[in-house]
């Protein structure tokens, strides 16, 4: 799939070509680190508006509520890089959740334990896996694929344990309300593998080969890359971020349910989406989705602070992920 | 009293995009029944001219007399209402719909009911238009379903169905072969006749030449000089657009002819091609030559694994390779750059360094890790050595000019050095001096031992460049020639079939 304003701009771009001189505008700087500047101007707003954000505390509330939302998000970005989708990430986390619950309810054998903290991981890359089989060598669109399967895990998870699961033992705890130092665990799991996957996305030939499968397919496979293997890759990458993303979930909750996760993939996509990332494929930064998840933090966290009323904080953000991709749209056309 | 016939005046027009001077300054007039012949190479500002006139650019300076008044072009359908239509040089039809869809689209003859299409009325005019322009083309065929050239054909006659007074065509043929060029030419002549100028812009000087009546040049934004044809020479005009003397278009030294490098024996894929069979010596640059359809590029996919062939055999250096995808093939040392460098070639929205590093990631990363510094040093030493001309590594392949997106397509396989390279049409679309930088590529290349088998739909560039050519016609190989005794009438005669003539040696 490719952008549909991109012909027509390359075309005016490639009119000028070869007279034309790119050098780095103040224009080009915005488009690129916009974001930053949004997520800067939001904190001094709601810095300035109420004296109880100032405090470190509320940073690191923030940290800890973007956590879940920012894991699944990485997974999320590598998807929509390959001009893909996860819409089954919320479904999938109820899955991986329960299972983790099941084995964290029983007696703290070390069997028990290893179950708890593994299970959910297994189970997000088992999940991700058969997204990705069918997506990569059955050839069906990523977003039927997951939103079938959207409903799918969620229908299993539902049936296999209706009832919430709350009796878990205590030592489960640690991974979603621990901390070291101030910080709380899962905003260090969360800036971890930030961490790891954009070293991945830009240093490494399989980053590299996730954005060139999803800027163009056909030169992808004419340049010997295995594309099927690229695109269930990621989503075997996605499952594997839902399964860390459901384990800090359910621990910080202290307990598994089966409505767990409804709507997190809106809210991953949302992250990615307004850091800039192409739905369209091969254009998107983990960073920037980071930050993205963050503006979707500070913003909630600042409109509860306000008193703002849930229905309208719902609509505030509704505006705000579509001004940036509507922002991040007139810059591209112009051919910044 | 040229005043009163002339149909557009233009003075002076400039436009700028930012701190770029696209077009500067110039003046064209356009008489009716002429045809005027728009060259030089590309960002020269041909197209921005003639998107001036068509009214994309409501922003330009400069006056524009049309039939004597004085107008300010600001839309499009102010131009088409003016009587000014563009044919576009970026295919711009809708895949999914029809011949006729396309042709009449944002005008479609309505029906009674109102909101709804006449369809049988669309289909009956979309035919009529096909016939008197001489195309064959089923007006219920869907677009999605025609070749790159019967697109092109399709997007004339979308321009022609609105019957204006001046025409623009803007790089018309550059997916046609000869044969479909001849029609085409002959097409534009027939309208001319009627009354109507004629704007065709081309990178093929032979075609300017054998249609224009006028020819005006333009460099660097500003007009160099317009003449009548007669007036202009290949030299003058080649001379004009690049502004300096481009010694030879066709830089092809003898190399040493080493060993059979690629042979393919009985080679075929049903409804594609059959037992065709051929060999590449190392150090020689083979053509091969066909029209459309004729399966050439058939063959390439096949020896790249694109397409594979299901009947005969594929040798590299005399021993038989299975080549299933295009990771055999690079494996075996075939590199191939595509027909179409923005499908197959170019991922646009990364930038040079990504492009051009793609294949070589390999061997410039250790246990997955990219080494960004010897990255940087293999991407400008593929910069230096074929002359891309970018800014610097990290724009975009988008903004490139395509002579330099070409560039950049072939630098990719040779940053590990193949043994094998095929290249699909790797002029298409690039201007004068872009061609001849690619030409002396092809040449060194040769030269430094690779085996290259070279498809072109331009038989001149064909005929300087090869050691020996390869005819196809109807997914056979209908002809082999040597560099001694190819013409281009020979190798017409056997590529369109005319007569039988066999295997000339």
């Amino acid at each position: 799939m490719r952008e549909p304003e991109t012909p027509a701009a390359a075309a005016r771009i490639g009119a000028a070509a070869g007279v034309l001189s790119l050098r780095p505008s103040v224009v080009a700087t915005l488009r690129d680190y916009g974001i930053y500047l949004a997520l800067g101007a939001l904190v001094a707003y709601f810095a300035i508006a109420l004296p109880q954000f100032r405090t470190p505390d509320s940073a690191l509330l923030v940290l800890l509520q973007v956590s879940v939302i920012g894991i699944i998000a990485i997974g999320m970005t590598f998807t929509i890089l390959t001009a893909g989708i996860d819409l089954s990430v919320g479904s999938l986390l109820a899955v991986a959740g329960m299972f983790s619950g099941v084995f964290a309810q029983k007696d703290p054998s070390a069997v028990n334990v290893a179950l708890a903290f593994l299970l959910p991981v297994a189970i997000g890359l088992l999940g991700g896996a058969l997204n990705g089989v069918i997506i990569a060598w059955a050839g069906v669109n990523p977003l039927i694929v997951t939103l079938g399967t959207l409903t799918a895990y969620r229908g299993f998870v539902v049936w296999y344990r209706v009832n919430p699961i709350y009796d878990l033992q205590p030592y489960y705890r640690a991974v979603g309300q621990g901390t070291a130092g101030p910080v709380p665990i899962p905003a260090i799991i969360l800036l971890a593998m930030a961490g790891v996957a954009w070293v991945v996305l830009n240093y490494t030939r399989y980053g590299r080969y996730v954005y060139v499968v999803g800027g163009n397919p056909e030169a992808a496979r004419a340049a010997g890359i295995d594309v099927p293997l690229m695109k269930f890759s990621v989503y075997v990458l996605s499952g594997f971020c839902v399964g860390v993303a459901a384990l800090i979930f359910t621990s910080r909750l202290m307990a598994a349910q089966a409505i767990s996760g409804q709507g997190f993939e809106l809210q991953a996509i949302a992250a990615a989406v307004v850091g800039g990332a192409s739905l369209f494929g091969g254009r998107g930064k983990i960073t920037n989705t980071i930050v993205g998840a963050l503006i979707m933090g500070v913003l909630f966290n600042g409109l509860v602070m306000l008193n703002v009323p849930a229905p309208i904080q719902q609509m505030v953000i509704g505006v705000i992920i579509i001004t940036a991709v509507w922002l991040d749209a007139v810059l591209r056309q112009r051919g910044y | 009293m040229l005043d009163q016939v002339l149909l557009v005046r233009m003075r002076s027009i400039s436009k700028a995009f930012g701190p770029t001077v696209a077009v500067d300054g110039v003046d064209l007039d356009l008489l009716p029944g002429d045809i005027h012949g728009l060259v030089g190479e590309n960002g020269a500002g041909k197209s921005t001219l003639m998107r001036v006139l068509s009214g994309f650019y409501a922003d330009y300076a400069g006056e524009i007399v049309v039939d004597g008044r004085a107008v300010r072009i600001l839309s499009p359908g102010q131009a088409r209402a003016l009587g000014i239509g563009l044919v576009h040089q970026e295919l711009s039809l809708v895949p999914e719909l029809t011949v006729a869809d396309n042709i009449f689209l944002g005008r479609e003859p309505p029906a009674r009911l109102p909101g709804f299409i006449d369809l049988a009325a669309s289909s009956v005019q979309a035919r009529r238009l096909c016939a008197e322009l001489g195309v064959h083309l089923h007006p219920d065929a869907r677009v999605a379903r025609l070749s790159i050239a019967e697109r092109q054909l399709v997007e004339i006659a979308k321009g022609v169905a609105l019957n204006p007074r001046v025409l623009i065509l803007d790089e018309p043929t550059s997916s046609l072969t000869r044969q479909e060029i001849n029609r085409l030419l002959d097409i534009v002549r027939s309208l001319a006749a009627k009354g109507m100028a004629i704007v065709y812009i081309s990178h093929k000087l032979d075609e300017v030449f054998d249609v224009a009546d006028r020819i005006t040049v333009l460099r660097d934004g500003k007009r160099v000089a317009t003449a009548p044809t007669a007036e202009w020479t290949d030299a003058t005009l080649v001379a004009a657009m690049v502004g300096r003397d481009l010694s030879s278009l066709f830089p092809r030294s003898r190399a040493d002819q080493g060993a059979i490098r690629l042979e393919a024996r009985h080679l075929g894929r049903p409804g594609a091609f059959h037992r065709v069979s051929f060999a590449v010596r190392s150090g020689e640059v083979v053509g091969v030559y066909g029209l459309m359809g004729s399966g050439r590029t058939a063959v390439a996919e096949a020896l790249f694994g694109l397409a594979p062939a299901g009947e005969g055999d594929i040798l590299i250096d005399g021993a038989r390779v299975g080549i299933r995808s295009p990771l055999d093939a690079i494996a075996h040392g075939i590199a191939m750059t595509p027909e179409d460098r923005r499908v197959r070639g170019l991922v646009p929205m990364l930038p040079v360094r990504t492009n051009l590093s793609l294949r070589a990631l390999r061997v410039l990363s250790r246990m997955g890790l990219i080494s960004s510094a010897r990255e940087y040093v293999e991407v400008q030493r593929m910069i230096e050595t074929l002359a891309i001309r970018a800014v610097s590594h990290d724009v975009h392949v988008s903004t490139l000019s395509g002579g330099n997106q070409q560039k950049i397509v072939i630098g990719r396989w040779l940053m590990i050095p193949p043994k094998v390279l095929i290249l699909d049409e790797p002029t298409r679309g690039i201007d004068v001096g872009a061609k001849a930088e690619v030409h002396a590529i092809i040449d060194r290349l040769a030269g430094d031992g690779l085996a290259v088998l070279f498809i072109s739909s331009e038989l001149p560039e064909i005929l300087g460049m090869s050691d020996r050519i390869l005819v196809m016609r109807n997914g056979t190989l209908v002809g082999e020639f040597s560099r001694r005794d190819a013409t281009e009438e020979r190798i017409m005669t056997v590529a369109a079939g005319v007569a039988g003539e066999g295997r000339a040696s």
